[in-house]
C-alpha cells in the first residue's frame, strides 16, 4: 500500500517544502507538483461526468425564460405516461432484486459448498450467461418464447394448445423473464466471495453446541450474511432500474410496459424542446441511483464487521 | 434431491436462450417445427460478407481502439503520480468513479447531450463526442486495473532506484514504469475493449445512425424483424456473446486472482445492460 504522506521520489527535480507550508499558502508550483500529471484526467472526467450530472439538476430547475421553478417537475407527475414509466421501473426493479436474490442466495450457496470440478463448471456458466446480454439476449428470449419460438412450440405441441403460453417479452411479466438472465449471475457472483466469511468451523462448533440447522442459520449464519444480501439485492435493484438495451429492445412490441431509461431515451431523440422533461427523469435516476449506492455502502461496512 | 432440481431449473433456463440463438444462426430454415429442417454455415459464411456487418463491426472496432488509446494516454500518468507522489488523486479518482459505476449510462448520455447543445453544438452526432463519452464510463476499469498493477510492482520504489540512477519522471514513466505494468494496462485494456464494443446507451442517444455500431445494427434488425434478416442477427449475437466472453475468461486469466471474475463481469455487464 502506499504511505498516507506524498513521497516526493520520483519528481527529479521538483523541490518539496514542509507540509505545512502548502497547507497554509497556496503555490502554482507545489500545485502542479502535486497534481499535474493527474489533470488530464481529471478535467476529462469532470467534463464528461460530474459537468453533465450538474447540467441535469440545472435543467430540471431552468424555465425556457431563463427563470427557475417546478414547472418540469410538475408536469413530469401529471403526465400518466411518466407516471407509468416511473411505476413500471421502480416495480421491476423492485421485483428483480428481491427475486434475483431469493434465486441467487440459495444457488451460491450450493456452488460454495460445491466440489472443485462442480464450483469451476457452475462459475463458468455464470460468467457465460451474464457475457450473453443486450439485444442479443432479447433475440435469444424472442427465439426461444415468443410467439414462433423454440420453446413455444414445443409447448403447443405437447399439450395442444393454440395460444402462446408465454407473456410477450415487452411486457412487465416478460421483461421479468429476460431480466432474470443477468441479474441472477450478477447477485450470485457478486455475493460468492462474501458467503467465505461464514467459516465451516463455525457450523461444526454449532454442531458439536448441539445446534440445530435451523438454529444455526437463526442465530449465525442469517445475521453474518444479512448485509451482503442486503446490498446484493441494493446492487440489482440499481443496476436494473438503469438497463437501455434490454429494455429497448424487448419494448419495442405494441403494448410494452413503460420505463423510465426507455422515456428518457425517447424525449432525447424525438423533441429538441423537450430536454427538461429527460432532466427531470434523469435526475430521478440519479437521485435512485445515488441513495441505493449510499445503503449499498453503509450494509458493505456493517458487513465488514465479521471480517 | 430439491437441490438438484433447484440446479437443473436454473441449467435449463440459462441453457436455453443460447441455444435457440445459436440453433437459430445454423438453421436453413425454421418456421413451425420445434427444430429446425436443417442445418447449414451458410449463415456464418454470408455474414461478414455483408457491407452494412462489416461496416458496423469496422465502426465497433474502431472505437474500441480510439477509446483504449485515450484511456492510456489519461489513466496511467495519473495513477502513476497517484501512487508514487500524491494518494489523494486517488481518492478524488475513486469518488468520481462511483458516476460511471451507479449511475445508468442513459443518464450519462443525456447529461452529456445537454452539455454539448449548450456548450459545444458542432460536436453534436460526431464520432468523438461517442469516443469521449465512452472513454468517461470506462475509465474506472482501466484506472483500477494500473492501479492495482502498480503497487503489485512496487512502482514506489522502482522510481526511488529510478532517480537515484539520474532518470527524470518522464524517463522513468516510459523506461521504467510502463514496461513493468504492461499486464496491468492490458487487462484494463480489455475490460475497456468489451464495453465500447458492447456499448448500446451511448451510441444510441449521441450518435445515432450517423455512425452505426454493431450493438445499433443488431437493435435495428431486431426493431424490425420483419425486413431484418433473423439469421445474419442471430449469427452476429452468438459471435458478440463469444467475443464478450473471451474477453472476459482472458481478463480472469491475465489476473488469476489480482483482478476477480466478478469484477470482469461486472464490467460487461454494466455495459451491456446499462
Amino acid at each position: 500500500m502506499t504511505s498516507p504522506a506524498p513521497e516526493p521520489v520520483a519528481a527529479g527535480g521538483a523541490i518539496s517544502p514542509p507540509r505545512a507550508a502548502a497547507a497554509t499558502r497556496f503555490s502554482p508550483r507545489r500545485f502542479l507538483s502535486d497534481w499535474g500529471p493527474a489533470l488530464p484526467l481529471l478535467l476529462f472526467t469532470l467534463a464528461t461526468l460530474v459537468l453533465p450530472a450538474l447540467m441535469l439538476v440545472h435543467d430540471t430547475f431552468a424555465l425556457p425564460d431563463g427563470s427557475y421553478g417546478f414547472e418540469h417537475i410538475t408536469k413530469v407527475a401529471a403526465n400518466p405516461v411518466d407516471r407509468q414509466a416511473i411505476g413500471g421501473s421502480l416495480a421491476l426493479g423492485l421485483v428483480q432484486a428481491t427475486i434475483a436474490t431469493a434465486i441467487g442466495a440459495p444457488a451460491a450457496w450450493l456452488i460454495t459448498k460445491m466440489r472443485l470440478g462442480g464450483r469451476a463448471f457452475w462459475l463458468s456458466l455464470m460468467n457465460v450467461a451474464s457475457n450473453f446480454a443486450g439485444i442479443g439476449l432479447a433475440f435469444g428470449f424472442v427465439a426461444l418464447i415468443g410467439s414462433t419460438g423454440m420453446l413455444t412450440l414445443i409447448i403447443k405441441a405437447l399439450f395442444g394448445i393454440d395460444d402462446n403460453p408465454f407473456p410477450s417479452t415487452g411486457s412487465f411479466s416478460g421483461m421479468n423473464i429476460v431480466y432474470l438472465y443477468f441479474n441472477v449471475p450478477m447477485f450470485v457472483l457478486l455475493t460468492l466471495p462474501a458467503l467465505s466469511v461464514l467459516k465451516s468451523d463455525w457450523q461444526e462448533a454449532a454442531e458439536v453446541c448441539k445446534a440445530t440447522r435451523r438454529q444455526f442459520w437463526r442465530y449465525v449464519g442469517i445475521p453474518v450474511l444479512a448485509p451482503f444480501v442486503v446490498a446484493g439485492w441494493l446492487l440489482i435493484f440499481t443496476w436494473t432500474i438503469g438497463v437501455y438495451a434490454v429494455a429497448y429492445a424487448v419494448a419495442a412490441s405494441p403494448g410494452a410496459q413503460k420505463l423510465i431509461t426507455l422515456q428518457i431515451g425517447t424525449t432525447l431523440e424525438t423533441s429538441v424542446f423537450g430536454l427538461g422533461r429527460a432532466a427531470v427523469l434523469s435526475v430521478l435516476l440519479m437521485l435512485l441511483a445515488v441513495g441505493a449506492t449510499v445503503l449499498y455502502r453503509l450494509s458493505l461496512k456493517r458487513a465488514a464487521r465479521w471480517l | 434431491m430439491r437441490k438438484h432440481v433447484f440446479l437443473g431449473l436454473l441449467l435449463v433456463y440459462f441453457g436455453l436462450p443460447l441455444l435457440a440463438a445459436l440453433l437459430y444462426s445454423v438453421a436453413t430454415r425454421w418456421t413451425d417445427t420445434a427444430l429446425p429442417d436443417g442445418y447449414t454455415l451458410s449463415h456464418w459464411l454470408n455474414v461478414f460478407t455483408k457491407p452494412d456487418v462489416v461496416a458496423a463491426l469496422g465502426r465497433s472496432l474502431v472505437l474500441s481502439a480510439v477509446v483504449v488509446v485515450i484511456e492510456i494516454a489519461l489513466v496511467v500518468p495519473a495513477a502513476y503520480w497517484s501512487v508514487v507522489r500524491n494518494p489523494r488523486i486517488g481518492s478524488v479518482i475513486q469518488t468520481i468513479s462511483v458516476i460511471p459505476f451507479a449511475i445508468p449510462w442513459v443518464v450519462v448520455g443525456a447529461g452529456i447531450q445537454l452539455v454539448t447543445k449548450s456548450v459545444a453544438p458542432q460536436l453534436f452526432g460526431t464520432f468523438w463526442l461517442l469516443a469521449a463519452s465512452t472513454a468517461a464510463i470506462a475509465f474506472p476499469f482501466m484506472y483500477r486495473a494500473v492501479e492495482s498493477s502498480l503497487l503489485a510492482a512496487g512502482a514506489v520504489q522502482l522510481s526511488e532506484a529510478a532517480a537515484t540512477c539520474g532518470a527524470g519522471p518522464m524517463q522513468t514513466l516510459v523506461k521504467v514504469i510502463v514496461p513493468a505494468i504492461r499486464g496491468g494496462v492490458v487487462s484494463g485494456a480489455l475490460l475497456v475493449i468489451a464495453t465500447a464494443m458492447n456499448e448500446f446507451a451511448l451510441a444510441k442517444i449521441l450518435v445515432g445512425v450517423s455512425f452505426e455500431t454493431l450493438p445499433l445494427w443488431s437493435a435495428r434488425q431486431f426493431v424490425s424483424r420483419t425486413l431484418g434478416d433473423p439469421n445474419a442477427l442471430a449469427v452476429v449475437t452468438i459471435f458478440t456473446f463469444g467475443l464478450l466472453f473471451a474477453l472476459s475468461a482472458l481478463v480472469v486469466w491475465l489476473g488469476r486472482g489480482r483482478v476477480s471474475a466478478s469484477m470482469a463481469t461486472a464490467t460487461v455487464q454494466k455495459g451491456t445492460s446499462s
